[in-house]
Formats: C-alpha cells, structure tokens, sequence
C-alpha cells in the first residue's frame, strides 16, 4: 500500500483508549465550528472524547477529542498508519483516473485491515457485511494476480511506487518548532516567538499534490491574524528549510498577506494580489498541465502567480509568523469556495477538443478513421461469438457500398473473417445459457464442447464463479418468486399462476434440481436442454420453499465443494453469497448487487475468453485491447510528467453514456 | 505494461453500450437489432429503429447521388432542418450539381459538349447563386464547382478532382446524419469515434516520452503467432 495514505506515520505509544471510555457526541464539522466561535475561550476538558456520526465505516471508526487533537480510533491494528479517517474525494476530482485509483487502493487497504482483525479476533463468520468497498475489492482481486490480499501491494506493480493519496492534513513531523496541528489535522496555530525579521515557521503537508490529477487546488481559512502579522500560503519541494515563510526560500512559492506580493523562491516578492486578513478563505492551485499556478481570495480568481513549474514533488505549504496566529486548511473534504469543479471541467473540455482533432489514421494504416472503427466493430463482434448481429452487421456495411458502388474500393466482405464456423456457435450457446441465467445448460455446452476448459487449472476461478452464479440464480428465481405471489399465496406456499407466467427459462433449473435422477436419462449426443423440464413446472405447483429447499440443498454442495479452498477470496465471495439466504427479497437489501442480473455478462465474458485461449485465439477484443492500451499509456504519461493525460479518463468520459443521447442500459 | 495493459480490462457491459451507441448513431440498423437481442443487455424499445431507417435511406440516397431524393426524404423526416442549417443545404445543392454535371462528363468522355451543360448551368442559376452572396465560403465553393465544365478532366487541379472524388457523398452524407441526430436532442458522433481518437492521443502523449511498448499494435490483425502470445499473459484468472 505504499505507506502513503491519509496520516501521519504511527507513533509510538500512540495508545487507545478502552471503548468503554467512549461517549456519543457531536458531528465533527459542527465540533470544529464550535471551537472558532469560541476561540478566545478554549477550555474545555482535558479528556472530550467524541463519537463521529460518520456515513460509512460506523462500526469500526470512533472519533475521540484528545485536548486540541480529533483523533480516529479504529482498532484496525495498521502496521502502516496511525489512523485511518474517512475517504474523501475532492469534488473537483470525482470521476478523475487517479481519485478512483487511489480510492479502490484505500478501500482494499481497509478491507484487508478487517479483514484481518476479524481473524485475529476469532469472528470471521459474523463479520458484517461491510458494503461497498468489499465489492470493489473482489473486482479488483478478480483481476489481479495471486498474493495481492497478502500482501501491501498496490493495485498494479508499478504503481506501488507512484501510487500516493492525496494530501489530507498537515504533517506532524514536517514543520518548524513552535506550530501546533490541531483539530482533524486540517487546523495549524503558532504559539512561538519568532527573534529575528526573517524568521517564521512553516509546516508541509502529510502527502505531496499528486500530479497525476493534473490540477490540484486546496483552500485556507484564515481563523485569526494578528495586526502585524504575517502569513503565507503556498507550496513548496520536500526539503525547503521551514524556519522562514514559503515563497522566501527556494523551491518555494507562496502568496503573502501581508503586502499581497507573491514570492518566486525568492525575498523578492512581486505586487499580485490584495492583502488578506482574519477569515478571508485563500485558495492556491496548481495546474501540472499548464506549469503554472494561481490563488484565489474568497471564491475570486486572482490570476496566474507563477510559470515555468516543473513536474517535482510539491507540497502544500503555509508559512506564519506571529504567535496566535491560526488557520485552518480544506483539502477537498469539505466544498470549496472558489469555483475549481468549473475549471477542471473547462481544463478537461480543452483536452477532450485536443483529443478529437486526433488523426487516427496511423493506428492501422491505410484505414481511415471510419474503416476503422468499422473492423473494430466487425472483429468485436466476432471475437464475442455475436453471430446474428455479425451477419446483421456486414449486411448492412454491404448494403452501405452497394449504394455508393464506388469503383475500385475494396470489397467490404473482406471485414469480416470466416468467423462462422462451429465455434462461434458454440460460443453463442453457451453465452445465451449464461445471460439467461442457466448456468447449468452452460457448463453442460461447456463440458460437452470444450470439455478441458472448466477442468483447466488456470480457470478454476471462473469455474468457482459459474458455481457461485448458479446458487445466485437459484435465489434470484426464489426471490422473485416470493416478490411475484401475493400474500396469502406465500403464506400458504403455493404460487400463483401469473408468477409462473413470469418464471421462463430460470425454472428449468431449478426444476432439474428436483429432478436429478431423471436427468440421468437425459440422451448424450442432444443437449438442448428444453427437454428437460420438468413435469413439477408445468403443473404449476412447485411450492417457493421447495425452491429455497433445493437453493439451500446446492449452497450445501457447493460449500463441501469449495469451503476447503484457502483462497479468502473465494472464502470471501461463498460467504457473501451464501448471505443472500438471509434476506426477504435480497433483491432489496445490501447484497442486491450480487444478485444483478449483469453479473451475468462478466461471467459470460470469462467464459467467452477461457474458450479462446484454449483455441489459441486472444482473448481480448481488439477493441478492449485499444482501451487497455489508451489507459495504460495516460498511466505511465500522467505518473512521469502528470498534466493532461491525468485529466482522461477512458471510463467515464468515453466509455459511460453520461447526457448524451438515450438511456440504452438495460 | 503489457501486464498492466492486461490487467485494464473495461467492462463489457460498457464496451456493449459503445457498440450498440455506434451501430445506432452511424446508421446500422439491422446490426442494431440483432445486437440488442443477443446481449439481452437492451430492451427493444430503448431505441428507435425507424428512425434509424430513416437515417439510413436518406444516407443510402446521397451515397448513391440522389441528392434530389435525399433532399426529400430529409424534409419529410423534418421540415425544419434544411433551414436551420443552411451551411448543409447548401453542401447539398453543391454536391448535386457535382452529380449533374459529373453524368455529363462520364457521358462524355470527360470531353463534354458545352450544350450539354444547360441543365448544370440551370441548376446553379435557379439554386446556389442566389445563396452565394451570404457567405464567402459559398461563393468560393460555387466558383470551383462551375470550373469543374470549363476544365478537361486531365487539367483540373487537386481541389476540383476532390470534389468529383466519391468520398465527398460520404462526407456530406456523415453530416446530415449529424445534423438529424442533432435535431432529434442526440448526441451527433458515436462515442467510438472519440475512443478510437483518445487511443491514438494518447498514444502521441507517450511516444517523446519514451513511454511505448514494444508492441503497441492495436490487435486488429488478431490470429497471428504475437498475438496469441499476448493473450497467454493476458489470462490472470
């Protein structure tokens, strides 16, 4: 993980407090309110312990006031971080590559924390549930190579080194005697003398401003200054001396109160901006696209301060010189008050014109851009076993040129492979069995045409992941079952006709559940499984508890098949489906998401891919390989020199049906 | 990063949407259909496949050099659109009179007889010339379609060969049907267009930084050995 997130470094003899001690308590912003309204009358007891009303972690993260410092028990036992406060992600920032990066990185960091203390304490089984981020990380663990839940590795290899949070408070180590961090970290007061008129104290962030955001912005408050006093804000390199103002030294850059000059890593400062004073919000950003940086005072844009910024480690620094002085730092978890969402979308809105003024007509050559992306769809297409839409799709591409008869251009059947042969086919079988939720009939087309693929150690995983679905499945047609009947039908068991009508293919698995034995007789050489429904669906009987009878009777055999497995994930994920038995309607309630009938198309696709290479074939379209590829280029670009590249985000701003046109997600 | 580059694998419920946002926009409309059925991810009402049959016949109708018919269709899906975007109307005037006088030349020999040019000359008198004076662009566009009777085929310079060039039915063609999208509150290009663009932006974004792979090819040549290669290390499951 890098050591690198959201707090100091764990000090030693840090110690906790027995729970007993905790009480409940004020929300912590209306706490830090409190404390400015009341500043000249600071006391208050030594041991004010608060209970943070917090959204998400509530059962493991407890705020506690310790004199002027918030701090956030949790009882995660981290060999890296002191503590842990809630992620937070800058509203400038949401749907940036890096944020989200960062914030699957923190999440699988908390999982893997409580992970282990729920082994540690001996309660792995009645662990809660613990929401989003567990199904993030199963996402990203499904990916990732083998050891990456051991271990404190970070997403991808080489992002280990790179991979940083982002700056969430001022560091305790990182500054001149004198000055106090108070609060949740944001806060800094000067309590020192400082002899000679050069002299002051400054203090850094935990966490340098990750350039990969390609802009960063932060904004302080100015909670008291005094009449002579002197402040300045800024940013500065990780060795810059402290004991004088930012902007005087070098590497350093800051905007002064005082006189409102900016200073360029020099005593000379240049006329930039007004003065500042007690409760003016000073905002300072840097744009790593552009090098160049700006402060705002009071949600004003003041202008470009400096240029010729190179790509280094630049922390947000603050500078003060007279005793009593105190501000207090936002760095993006509360709202701003200058409008950064609006020049981030401006900066993107550049970029995204940059972007489609490219010429992509050196990416295959002689293909024009529509030739293209034609052969991308066409190859997609195929590659994904879609056979109608692949023959729908070249009739109409040929229907296209027949209408010019341009003479002389190439023959457009020439897009499209001889991909309709038996595998293709197959491939569709077994893709159709999945997205209709019969995962029986696919590993059954599995089995038969591809017999070594589901025995191949290498996909064991996707195996797991088919057993796993078909228990899913087994639920789901419970569930919707339960839902479909009235009242008095579920009281009495039966169901009603009408909720037959809704039951379609989902029945004939559960129905071959019931009827096993008569599977046997099924005949080898045809396996369209229609046939095999069963008697039990049509007399329209079947009672919905023989369906949770024959759903728990599966779940039993697929823990004696799989609970052996040491893998957590796959202790993980049986655990998380077997929690779906605990609820009324689990469509409703917090696994609901397992139970989405996407999850159908990852398996599909799984499946899909484990034929290919078993064939010989990639198993990525080149049309994924093409987003791969474009993210994996703005990575390395945006990790090395930050700026542009870290403004893309292939997902969101491509990928995504945001406003534009009609909602086709089914 | 070839690992990494495998291990980036975007949704496929995403990459579905960007096919099917494409195969609707850019006017496919039996592939449209067909794709909404086979993903199971589309319901069949999410989207209008008339009205991408409308676009489609209008597209097929410029393709062919109908402009005429073109012009009609496109009035009869929406009266109004001609005349909010008067820069298209006029292209497609333009590209009708290439057609008119492209017949005579191909007639001819590329060595018409000047009479034969009355019906050309006609057209432009009745339909572009009265347009010409509200824009310079047109009147521009208007002088090099009339030299187009005056020179031999062998004479013309590059601009005039372009617009006999059949690839000027495609581009007028691509911007009614942007124009028709954008009527209808859609969003005119296929987010495949700027994908495919992004692909290649980024890619000049890492190249003076010494940032490439060694094989960056984008694997649409799939079947061969190096490929293959590639997707053994892409198995991570």
């Amino acid at each position: 993980m890098s050591g690198a997130f959201h707090s100091s470094p764990r000090r030693p003899g840090s110690g906790r407090r027995p729970s007993a001690e905790r009480s409940p308590a004020v929300p912590p912003r209306f706490q830090s309110l409190a404390r400015i309204a009341n500043q000249n009358t600071r006391e208050r007891s030594e041991e004010r312990q608060l209970e943070g009303g917090m959204e998400e972690r509530s059962s493991s993260v407890k705020m506690r006031w310790s004199g002027d410092k918030l701090r956030y028990e949790d009882n995660l036992d981290c060999e890296e971080h002191d503590q842990h406060p809630p992620f937070f992600m800058p509203s400038y920032l949401r749907g940036n590559r890096h944020m989200e990066k960062l914030k699957r990185a923190w999440e699988m960091h908390i999982a893997e924390l409580e992970e282990r203390r729920d082994v540690r304490e001996g309660h792995a089984g009645s662990r809660k549930m613990s929401g989003s981020y567990r199904g993030v990380a199963h996402e990203v663990v499904e990916r990732a190579p083998a050891g990456l839940l051991s271990g404190s590795h970070s997403i991808a290899g080489d992002d280990v080194k790179t991979s940083r949070g982002l700056p969430s408070r001022w560091s305790e180590d990182d500054k001149w005697v004198g000055l106090e961090v108070v609060g949740d970290g944001s806060e800094v007061r000067f309590s020192g003398v400082c002899k000679t008129t050069d002299e002051a104290a400054s203090i850094r962030t935990d966490l340098p401003m990750p350039q990969e955001f390609g802009l960063y912005y932060y904004e302080v408050t100015i909670l008291s200054r005094c009449k002579e006093g002197l402040i300045g804000i800024g940013f500065s390199g990780r060795k810059t001396a402290l004991n004088r103002l930012p902007g005087w030294e070098t590497e350093s850059w800051a905007y002064h109160g005082d006189d409102g000059f900016s200073f360029n890593c020099s005593a000379n400062g240049k006329q930039y901006g007004p003065k500042f004073v007690t409760l003016d919000v000073i905002g300072c950003g840097v744009n790593f696209r552009t090098g160049t940086a700006f402060f705002t005072k009071n949600g004003i844009h003041l202008g470009t301060a400096f240029t010729n910024l190179k790509a280094t480690q630049l922390f947000p620094s603050v500078g003060i010189k007279k005793s009593g002085e105190h501000i207090r730092a936002n760095f993006g978890r509360d709202k701003f008050v200058f409008d950064i969402d609006g020049m981030m979308a401006e900066e993107r809105r550049l970029i995204r014109d940059q972007i489609n003024k490219t010429d992509v007509s050196l990416l295959h050559p002689p293909d024009d851009e529509s030739t293209l992306i034609q052969k991308l769809v066409a190859q997609y297409l195929a590659h994904e076993g879609y056979v109608e839409t692949s023959k729908a799709f070249a009739t109409d591409v040929q229907d296209r040129s027949k209408s010019l008869s341009k003479p002389g251009s190439q023959s457009e059947s020439t897009l499209f492979g001889a991909e309709d042969d038996v595998h293709t086919v197959n491939r569709q079988k077994i893709r159709k069995a999945i997205l209709a939720g019969d995962i029986d009939k696919a590993i059954k087309f599995t089995d038969t045409f591809y017999p070594q693929v589901l025995l191949d150690e290498r996909n064991k995983e996707i195996y797991f992941q088919l057993k796993c679905r078909k228990f899913v499945e087994m639920m789901l047609r419970y569930s919707e079952l339960q839902v479909a009947a009235t009242p008095s039908t579920v009281s009495n068991g039966h169901t009603t006709d009408d909720a037959l009508d809704n039951q379609m293919e989902l029945d004939d698995q559960l129905d071959r559940e019931f009827a096993k034995q008569s599977q046997l007789q099924h005949h080898e050489g045809d396996i369209d499984m229609e046939s095999s429904t069963s008697s039990l669906h049509k007399s329209g009987l079947m009672k919905s508890n023989d369906y949770l009878t024959a759903a728990l009777q599966y779940g039993q055999e697929l823990h004696a098949e799989f609970g052996g497995d040491p893998r957590p994930a796959v202790k993980d994920q049986l655990r998380e489906v077997f929690a779906i038995m605990a609820y009324v309607d689990p469509r409703e309630s917090i696994v609901g998401s397992l139970l989405d009938k996407r999850g159908r198309v990852g398996i599909a696709e799984r499946v899909n891919g484990a034929i290919l290479v078993s064939l010989g074939k990639p198993s990525s379209a080149a049309l994924e390989k093409l987003c791969n590829q474009t993210e994996a280029f703005l990575d390395a670009v945006a990790s090395k020199v930050g700026g542009k590249a870290g403004m893309v985000n292939v997902r969101e701003d491509f990928l995504r049906p945001q406003d534009d046109g009609p909602t086709w997600t089914g | 990063m070839e690992q990494k580059i495998a291990e980036m694998k975007p949704n496929k419920g995403d990459i579905n949407s960007v096919i099917m946002d494409y195969l609707i926009s850019e006017g496919y409309p039996a592939a449209a259909e067909k794709f909404a059925q086979e993903t199971n991810l589309f319901q069949s009402d999410a989207f209008d496949l008339s009205s991408i049959r409308e676009r489609v016949d209008i597209r097929n109708a410029i393709l062919a050099g109908r402009i005429e018919d073109a012009i009609e269709l496109l009035n009869e899906t929406n009266t109004m659109i001609l005349d909010e975007t008067p820069l298209l109307h006029f292209k497609l005037l333009q590209l009708q009179l290439v057609e008119i006088i492209r017949s005579v030349l191909e007639k001819n020999n590329g060595k018409p007889a000047s009479a034969e040019f009355r019906p050309a000359l006609e057209f432009a008198t009745n339909q572009l010339a009265p347009r010409a004076p509200t824009d310079p662009q047109y009147l521009s566009a208007l002088e090099k379609t009339m030299a187009l009777m005056i020179f031999d085929a062998d004479k013309m310079i590059p601009e005039m060969k372009e617009l006999l060039d059949l690839q000027l039915r495609e581009t007028v063609a691509g911007e009614v049907n942007k124009a028709i999208l954008e009527s209808q509150g859609l969003k005119p290009e296929a987010r495949i267009r700027e994908l495919v663009r992004a692909r290649a932006w980024a890619e000049a974004q890492a190249k003076p930084l010494h940032l490439l792979p060694a094989n960056s090819d984008i694997g649409l040549d799939g079947d061969n050995v190096s490929a293959a290669h590639d997707s053994d290390a892409m198995v991570t499951g």
